[in-house]
């Protein structure tokens, strides 16, 4: 006991005292403590590099030995040295005995047997005789109830009024060891990890196996306080010195909850053999194998050994729980290992089909162009959470981007139109635009990219395809009237129509911060799609449900707002409908000048007017006039919540466009505040900090969305790869 | 030789003013039937002060008051309770400092690990005092440790000003828009020659001398008065976020300056007059009217004014100001300061 008892207090009280050199003593001790070598200590990561490597003053003088402050407590030596003069006080023992506190009463005998070898515990705490010093047998008592306030009161009433009189050293020193153990515990509640470290250092008595919870405190804090090497010699300790088998259990648990599995690996094998050969980690085993592979699923770059990783593979195949299966394909997916990971969802979905399963089996068919089948996998999925319903998205647009198109059941067609109005999707409307272009439904097509444009106003391939398919159409005033809102925002645009030029629409699109789900396909030039107009039957068969136009905010019909009037001529209600009629025709400037009319009427009439207002500023891109707009008047709650949070998406992305990213951030930030993050705008904010260069940051967002097959974020990815790869 | 003749006299008088702190305060300056009034109604038999008025929590300034009541009523005992809590319970934070909020209905206690600058201050000044009143080493070294951490994390230079902030976090010019932001209340003047002492640095004087001048300059509204809470950002002003008043921060500075030394008569009778109430109450303030928000009666806010008056005037505190009936935490507490003061300094007003 003795040797590693100080062996431990020894290694606390050395991380300390920053930066100096360890005296010979405890450069041996350290020594016979630890397993690790060099080569171990030489591979830890980067959180060890502002710590003085204790390994190395092996063999070096220690020049400053002198000046380290000691801890406070007088060393064990001394104390033991002094014991065999005195008779040692169980006053305490007799009170914890009297409490029925066996947990303390076991404490304090592990302690003295600790300072006084050679003493025996008294067979019956409860017969230590009392002390005849009342006063004193009070302050015991008030020790044993933990009131330690209370005893230094005591002791200083009692001292004022007999000078003469000293406290038992005894007690001060059992008071200043409990007052230790309250704050370090108090200060480790409170993430003091510094605080912790510090009273471990001047408190090694308190580092005994009695006491094992604080011991754990201190490895913790010992690891927070980024001294990784020193956190696992203390859980070594434990295990090496340490005989209770629920406590040695639990320690390899807290180790494993902090240490990298490599470092678990080296302190399970402290482990212990019972006389009928079970191992007293086994059963503990499976389960951190299981939670490293699970670890492993948020990371793609964490290595996992791989004897972990066939565990829980022997696991999935004989105990047949689906759960072990879904760990293994979410283990393989961000490795890249697609087959693997198909192989594990399948697996776990034929034992029990999940939303999680589901997901992931459905990323895999994604990644190797079977949306067909994810879209049908995710379908019976999509409502079980915002992740599902994206990955069900994803599986719809890259389905429908499939380019030459394929032949669609009416039925799936059907249930795709009716999930996309309803969650407003964009990206898969936008698909859905094209893939009529593709089927020789311009009319269709017309609608499907309004509709789109109408949930994301930003959404310039959307207004590209609606301007060639007006094109197509002939209708020039459609064509002008997109070119006018885009001027400045889209060259393409811009220039359709200037030259038949086929070849501009094939060009690849532009990738657009904001994009909910790129689509691996090419804008299909009108010529395409005529090679596969032998198969639009099934689409044929559904406009009316598919085509079904988003739902208009429209008041007044078009008829009777194209003439230019000056709107203060008119009622509030009639300049309401006008400007609604100015939004159905675009020319959402007029319609907020009507807007603003209109605001003179009636509460309800003045309430619609500020909401109009705001779309209209929005869709011009004034966000933040749609922002004061908005305040207007008191709006709906729903509909105050959808201007506030189209003005503040609208605001982030304009900024980006303006290559101010810290205000995009500011932006997304308050949106976040009133709803979860939108995957495109999740994608924004890896590109404004990729900007401000917070590559960390970026890669973080990327990771996440590449998790879930955004191409997104496999892109920035990319890009950050790239940078770091050229710093190389 | 001159000029060693000079640092000679200096030091002597330096030496003679330490002096002057562990002597006054042998003398218990205040009543033992006003501590044991005192302890009855707040402080708890574990060694926490308790904040009546808010709730029954404690905090750090709760905390630091209380061992400079103890001090100043020479109660050992009590301040080796109060101590023992503070220590175990608030100094916790690893830079050295009290976490300031402790609720007793929650687990863990401190709710609030951020400090309070005040509370501080005086559980450092309480420490050099009680160690230099009873010889009491760990005491003085508790005391020097949390002084040093006050000036490593609150006490900083600012436009060639020494300021204080009033917690590690959340006040500085990169913390907040309108930053720095001070409490020209947290500004204890008397306890800055006790923690130079402990922790020697011209920096105390200075944080000492700059704060008067300061409080001086600080004058919003009609009525010409500090705010609770200060940006100095570009120029002093109240700051956002807080009620622009003279509040009950403020309405302890004088008590402060007081019971620091200041005798600036001037600047004693503005004070004096733009928070005179009705009925011989003391006034909180709307800065920007200038108008009246409370009138408080209790003898412990009360006594600030009278103490004023005694200081400029030597005129004698009214019979119930003299006399300590405990009503709640805080004014109780001013009340006990305030007394304690005056027996010391004016007992020609008691």
């Amino acid at each position: 006991m003795k040797p590693s008892f100080i062996a431990l207090s020894a290694i606390i009280a050395a991380v300390g005292i920053v930066g100096m050199k360890k005296p010979d003593y405890v450069k041996h001790v350290i020594q016979s403590v630890s397993p690790a070598n060099e080569d171990d200590l030489a591979a830890r990561s980067s959180r060890l590099s502002q710590q003085q490597p204790a390994f190395q003053a092996v063999g070096e003088r220690a020049p400053v030995f002198q000046e380290i402050k000691r801890p406070s407590e007088p060393s064990l030596d001394t104390m033991v040295t002094a014991a065999t003069a005195s008779t040692v006080d169980e006053s305490a023992l007799r009170y914890f005995a009297s409490q029925g506190d066996a947990a303390r009463l076991q404490a304090e005998i592990s302690r003295l047997k600790a300072l006084y070898p050679d003493w025996t515990p008294p067979k019956d705490p409860l017969a230590i005789p009392q002390n005849e010093d009342k006063q004193l047998e009070t302050m015991w008592q008030l020790y044993s109830q933990a009131r330690y306030a209370e005893v230094r009161k005591a002791i200083a009433e009692r001292q004022a009024a007999e000078p003469a009189w000293q406290a038992p050293a005894d007690l001060l020193d059992r008071l200043g060891v409990a007052e230790a153990r309250l704050r370090l515990i108090n200060a480790s509640d409170l993430k003091q990890y510094e605080t912790v470290v510090r009273i471990g250092a001047e408190t090694s008595s308190l580092l005994t196996c009695s006491e094992v919870d604080v011991l754990w405190r201190v490895a913790e804090a010992l690891y927070w306080t980024d001294k990784v090497q020193r956190a696992t010699d203390a859980y070594s300790y434990i295990l090496n010195n340490c005989q209770n088998a629920a406590e040695r259990l639990a320690t390899i648990q807290k180790a494993a909850d902090l240490l990298p599995s490599r470092t678990v690996e080296e302190l399970l094998a402290k482990e212990k053999a019972a006389p009928d050969g079970t191992r007293e980690f086994d059963s503990i085993r499976d389960d951190l194998a299981r939670r490293f592979v699970a670890e492993a699923n948020a990371d793609g770059k964490i290595v996992v050994p791989p004897q972990y990783v066939s565990r829980v593979e022997r696991l999935a195949e004989t105990g047949g729980l689906a759960s072990d299966a879904l760990l293994l394909g979410w283990y393989y997916l961000p490795r890249g290992d697609m087959e693997a990971a198909e192989k594990w969802f399948r697996r776990a979905r034929d034992k029990e089909d999940s939303a999680s399963a589901s997901q992931g089996l459905a990323l895999t068919l994604i990644d190797r162009n079977a949306p067909l089948e994810a879209e049908n996998v995710m379908y019976r999925w999509r409502d079980a959470s915002t992740e599902a319903k994206s990955v069900y998205l994803a599986a719809t647009a890259n389905l429908l981007a499939i380019d030459p198109p394929i032949s669609i059941t009416a039925e799936v067609l059907k249930r795709i139109a009716a999930e996309v109005i309803k969650s407003r999707n964009a990206a898969t409307a936008q698909q859905f635009g094209w893939y009529a272009r593709a089927l020789h439904q311009p009319q269709t097509a017309v609608q499907w990219f309004k509709t789109a444009l109408g949930w994301k106003l930003d959404d310039e391939p959307s207004a590209y395809g609606l301007a060639v398919t007006y094109l197509q159409l002939d209708d020039r005033k459609g064509v002008a009237e997109i070119q006018r809102l885009w001027a400045g925002r889209s060259e393409r645009i811009a220039r359709l129509g200037e030259e038949k030029d086929a070849s501009a629409a094939t060009t690849e699109q532009l990738p657009v911060p904001g994009e909910t789900v790129t689509v691996r396909r090419k804008i299909r030039p009108p010529a395409q799609a005529t090679a596969v107009s032998d198969e639009p039957q099934d689409y044929r068969e559904t406009p009316d449900v598919i085509v079904r136009p988003r739902e208009r905010m429209s008041v007044a019909t078009a008829r009777g707002c194209r003439t230019t009037i000056n709107p203060e001529t008119l009622s509030p209600d009639a300049a309401l409908a006008r400007g609604w009629c100015l939004m159905e025709l675009n020319r959402p400037l007029e319609a907020a000048a009507a807007f603003e009319v209109a605001l003179l009427g009636s509460p309800k009439t003045r309430e619609d007017a500020a909401y109009g207002q705001s779309l209209a500023y929005l869709r011009a891109g004034l966000a933040s006039k749609a922002a004061v707009s908005a305040v207007k008047s008191p709006q709906k709650r729903e509909r105050a919540l959808e201007l506030q949070k189209a003005i503040l998406a609208d605001k982030a992305v304009a900024a980006f466009d303006a290559g101010r990213p810290r205000e995009t951030l500011l932006a997304l930030d308050q949106l976040n505040q009133i709803t979860p993050e939108r995957t495109d705008l999740l994608a924004l904010r890896g590109y404004a900090y990729l900007k401000m260069k917070r590559y960390g940051d970026a890669r973080r967002i990327f990771e996440a969305l590449a998790a879930i097959g955004n191409r997104d974020g496999q892109r920035g990815l990319a890009i950050i790869n790239e940078i770091f790869h050229e710093n190389d | 030789m001159m000029r060693k003749l000079l640092a000679a006299l200096l030091a002597g008088i330096f030496y003679l003013s330490l002096q002057t702190v562990p002597a006054e305060a042998q003398q218990p300056m205040i009543t033992t039937e006003a501590w044991q009034a005192y302890k009855t109604k707040f402080l708890d038999p574990g060694g926490r002060i308790i904040d009546d008025g808010n709730g029954n929590i404690s905090h750090s300034e709760g905390q630091g008051y209380g061992l400079l009541l103890s001090v100043l009523a020479g109660s050992q005992a009590d301040f080796a309770l109060i101590w023992t809590f503070t220590r175990t319970e608030l100094l916790l934070r690893d830079d050295g400092l009290a976490a300031w909020k402790w609720s007793p209905g929650t687990k863990p206690h401190v709710t609030d690990i951020n400090n309070a600058s005040d509370g501080d201050i005086l559980i450092a000044y309480a420490l050099g005092l009680a160690g230099q009143q009873w010889s009491r080493r760990d005491y003085t070294t508790a005391g020097a440790t949390i002084a040093r951490a006050i000036l490593a994390r609150t006490v900083f230079q600012n436009n060639g000003r020494m300021l204080l902030l009033p917690g590690a976090a959340g006040f500085s010019a990169s913390d907040r828009e309108d930053g720095p932001v001070i409490n020209p209340s947290y500004w204890i003047f008397e306890a800055f020659p006790v923690l130079d002492q402990m922790a020697p640095s011209p920096a105390w004087g200075k944080l000492r001398d700059d704060g008067i001048a300061l409080i001086k300059e600080l004058r919003f509204g009609p009525k010409q008065l500090p705010a609770d809470w200060v940006s100095l950002k570009p120029s002093p002003k109240p700051a956002s976020g807080f009620p622009a008043e003279y509040g009950y921060n403020a309405l302890r500075i004088p008590l402060y300056l007081a019971r620091g030394g200041v005798t600036d008569r001037q600047l004693l009778l503005r004070l004096r007059q733009a928070t005179s109430g009705v009925n011989d109450a003391i006034t909180t303030v709307d800065l920007h009217s200038g108008t009246t928000r409370t009138n408080l009666s209790d003898p412990g806010y009360r006594i600030v004014n009278h103490i004023l008056a005694c200081v400029v005037d030597k005129t004698v505190l009214p019979a119930d100001v003299k006399q300590f009936t405990p009503t709640l935490y805080y004014p109780s507490t001013l009340h006990l300061l305030g007394l304690s003061f005056v027996a010391a300094k004016h007992p020609e007003c008691l």
